[in-house]
């Protein structure tokens, strides 16, 4: 038996019904999303074999890979999405989660080591994006746009070389990415990142809750006041969390959170989401500013 | 020292020219606004204030009429606060409450469209639950639901959604009255805040809110509005 079900990386997602189980077959067709179908079953399949207390990883049964099609076949697990599992969450269950999440990066943190990411990184990026920018219709004529990928680019130049963990990062740990099953947590689509660090997880987790990213994606009706102020407080909790243990953090979060959501302009093409994103680049940049005359 | 408040300052299109269903009389000629807080041990409040709004008691003659029904109900401690213009959500309306009657200390909010008897309110944050199960005919998409653990400390509180089959029967209390005025200013800026938003938010604070235990329960409301 197979059911269709909607993902949103692009890859065709398949329940299938096999000798009384359920898996998940996720595929693609395109032959330029192979391999990072492929790095991304890898990284799972690494990440599946390490204890993360209430954070899990599915299991990845198999691969099967050609040249213009690559297909993972992996563990099917019985969970709700984000809001679904947020509208319901009694206060303990919240706490459970930012107990996780702490524990989860810290974990990464002890896996990764002190490295100097060479500023060039950042402005190679930089460069990638205006670049992206000027070809993407929809902003290439947007003096705003433009402007603030200026002010941006400025920005990453003063950032200068960074030192910070790096060795193991999920990659797109949005909440979009996380399947929750009571007080388990189920990370999916493992993603390579341009910096393979912690920092870069805790960037992707608050795009969702200070920026309530992954909500513009969601089409059925939720309580957003809920929402917001659970969001808010596991926003808070990290971000205290972080601030009090490392200079890293403080340091790079918010130019690599910049970056982040540069990134995703840089792709941009719903109008809504684009003015969005340019009042929260416009209020990123604004913040690094003040800081640095503070 | 504990005050009771009840908010009647929504205003509806239908208010316009139809006296607000809490201002109606029932069968024994009380207010329904009234009689809702009637089952409530009174003896233990030091002040009780109905929340209104001036363009409701210029066109209705609301003061007047509510003075009156105090009287008879022989509620001493029965004020009337007229708010100038209506408020976004009964959060608002509670807390303009405080504000302008320089409240302080518990306060008991007691929803204006129903009733419950309660033998007694503890000095502690808490809200007043009831089974679905004792309800003969039930309205689910206008209630909030709370979930308690078994030692009854409540771990939830949400809008419309059925996590648990008590639901919230429309009475609240806070310790402190400028604690509950500190978390309406942190969300004020939210359309659509419920009580039910105010008492999660404190309960991710680590805010303890235990269950008030209520019999008799009575639901007069037919939509779902704020007072």
């Amino acid at each position: 038996m197979k059911l269709d079900i909607q993902g949103h990386s692009g890859c065709d997602i398949v329940i299938v019904h096999e000798d009384n189980d359920l898996f998940i077959h996720k595929s693609t067709h395109d032959p330029g999303y192979v391999p990072r179908l492929v790095n991304q079953a890898n990284k799972q399949i690494v990440a599946s074999k390490i204890e993360y207390q209430n954070i899990r990883v599915p299991k990845v049964f198999d691969v099967e890979k050609s040249d213009s099609s690559a297909t993972i076949k992996m563990e099917y697990i019985y969970s709700r999405n984000y809001i679904e599992h947020f509208e319901q969450a009694g206060f303990e269950q919240i706490k459970y989660l930012i107990g996780a999440i702490k524990y989860f990066i810290d974990l990464e943190i002890n896996n990764s080591q002190m490295q100097t990411v060479p500023s060039r990184i950042l402005t190679d990026k930089m460069a990638d994006v205006a670049r992206k920018v000027e070809k993407n219709d929809h902003l290439k004529d947007d003096a705003e746009a433009q402007e603030l990928v200026r002010l941006s680019s400025e920005v990453m130049n003063s950032v200068g070389d960074m030192v910070m963990p790096v060795g193991m990062c999920h990659g797109d740990l949005t909440f979009s990415n996380i399947l929750f099953n009571g007080n388990n947590y189920y990370l999916i689509d493992f993603l390579d990142s341009f910096i393979e660090s912690p920092l870069l997880d805790i960037v992707k987790i608050r795009q969702d809750t200070a920026y309530l990213w992954s909500t513009l994606m969601y089409n059925k009706p939720f309580d957003k006041v809920r929402l917001s102020i659970i969001s808010e407080k596991i926003d808070t909790a990290i971000d205290e969390y972080f601030t009090g243990k490392y200079q890293w953090y403080r340091e790079y979060y918010m130019p690599l959170q910049l970056m982040n959501f540069l990134r995703i302009l840089q792709y941009g093409h719903d109008d809504k989401v684009i003015a969005y994103l340019k009042r929260v680049i416009s209020s990123q940049i604004a913040f690094i500013n003040n800081s640095k005359t503070a | 020292m504990m005050t009771l408040i009840v908010p009647i300052a929504a205003n509806k299109d239908e208010y316009a020219h139809k006296l607000p269903q809490p201002f109606r009389l029932d069968e024994e000629g009380v207010m329904y606004c009234v009689r809702a807080i009637t089952g409530l041990p009174l003896n233990e409040i030091d002040d009780i204030y109905f929340v209104i709004l001036r363009d409701h008691d210029e066109r209705f003659m609301l003061k007047d009429q509510l003075t009156m029904q105090f009287r008879r109900q022989k509620l001493t401690k029965a004020h009337v606060t007229i708010l100038d213009k209506p408020t976004n959500s009964q959060v608002e309306t509670v807390a303009r409450a405080i504000e302008v009657n320089g409240i302080t200390g518990m306060v008991f909010i007691k929803d204006a469209d129903c009733y419950f008897t309660a033998d007694e309110v503890l000095p502690q944050n808490g809200v007043a639950i009831y089974a679905l199960e004792n309800l003969p005919i039930v309205d689910p998409q206008h209630k909030s639901y709370v979930a308690v653990d078994d030692m009854f400390y409540v771990t939830n509180i949400i809008e419309k959604r059925v996590v648990s089959h008590f639901f919230s029967a429309g009475g609240y209390c806070f310790e402190d009255a400028q604690e509950f005025c500190s978390y309406y200013e942190k969300l004020k800026n939210h359309k659509s805040l419920y009580l039910s938003h105010v008492i999660y938010s404190m309960l991710l604070d680590k805010k303890i809110f235990r269950p008030i235990l209520i019999d008799d329960y009575q639901d007069w409301s037919v939509t779902n509005m704020h007072y």
